[in-house]
């Protein structure tokens, strides 16, 4: 697939999610950073997503484990380890 | 030449990813009790199919794997909820209109993380429950570790266009979900209301 030139607010747009995920291709990701450059309404709108996931990601990779949990699995692991 | 992974491998390998399974379990389940049950469950089913995984592939995506699919076992015999957010009425980048249309933007300079630090751990688990389950599925997996889309697509066992939309549909849900588990008090604290 071509790509044009220069991305307008709808090309860039819609390519939100996946250069969000690391998902383009190089060209793409130049494209669009290219128009975040000068394009300060898309600029606010992908800073804010890419904000807002970061932040949910270390809000619910905060918890781990219980100790009690662990050492349940742990131990029913070693009894399959023993059949 | 035996390939399968030793005992202690497979005990090397698993203790890394149980923080991660522990959560995905958490969100999958809904409660404590059953996710430690799945946790378990899969520990015990991946331990015994142990040579079915290769070493030098992902072993999280493949003890993932097998986490979803007790998981999935397990709901085919309960009741499936009905009180899921409708998937009909998702609008992209929901908390970014919201939040400015509430004013929250001109009262500080990280409107995104001002939200989510408003939220609690059970405010997010609780918009992650409102998901419809393929989107919860995936969303949670997402969201629980750094996994690609091919990671979460080898977990899930499905193509990779397909997780692509569901996480991207999940994350619009979400979005929505997250807004409505912010009080109304919350809301108007953030927007700088008196």
């Amino acid at each position: 697939m071509s790509l044009p030139e220069r991305f307008d607010c709808a090309e860039t747009f819609q390519r939100l999610n996946d250069y969000l995920d690391r998902e383009l291709s190089a060209e793409e990701i130049g494209l669009v950073e290219e128009h975040l450059a000068v394009c300060a309404m898309c600029a606010g709108e992908f800073h804010f997503e890419e904000r807002l996931l970061l932040k949910l990601k270390l809000k619910a990779q905060e918890s781990t484990m219980p100790d009690d949990v662990k050492t349940r699995v742990l131990q029913a692991l070693y009894q399959a380890k023993e059949e | 030449m035996d390939r399968a992974l030793t005992k202690e491998q497979f005990e090397e390998h698993l203790e890394p990813v149980l923080d991660t399974a522990y959560r995905v379990a958490l969100r999958l389940a809904r409660n404590p009790e059953d996710a430690a049950d799945l946790v378990q469950e899969a520990v015990i089913a991946a331990f015994k199919g142990k040579h079915t995984f290769q070493p030098g592939t992902y072993f999280k995506a493949w003890f993932l794997r097998i986490l979803t699919n007790a998981y999935y076992r397990s709901r085919a015999k309960k009741e499936v909820r009905s009180d899921d957010v409708p998937i009909e009425d998702v609008q992209e980048i929901y908390l970014f209109r919201q939040s400015r249309d509430q004013g929250i933007h001109a009262e500080t300079t990280d409107p995104a993380g001002t939200i989510v630090d408003r939220l609690t751990a059970e405010g997010l688990a609780s918009a992650l429950d409102q998901l419809p389950e393929e989107y919860r599925v995936a969303t949670t997996l997402y969201l629980m570790d750094n996994l690609s889309y091919q990671e979460i697509a080898d977990a899930l066992e499905v193509p990779i266009g397909t997780v692509r939309s569901r996480i991207h549909r999940g994350r619009n849900l979400l979005q929505k979900a997250l807004w409505s588990v912010l009080s109304e008090s919350d809301r108007a604290a953030l927007g700088g209301a008196p």
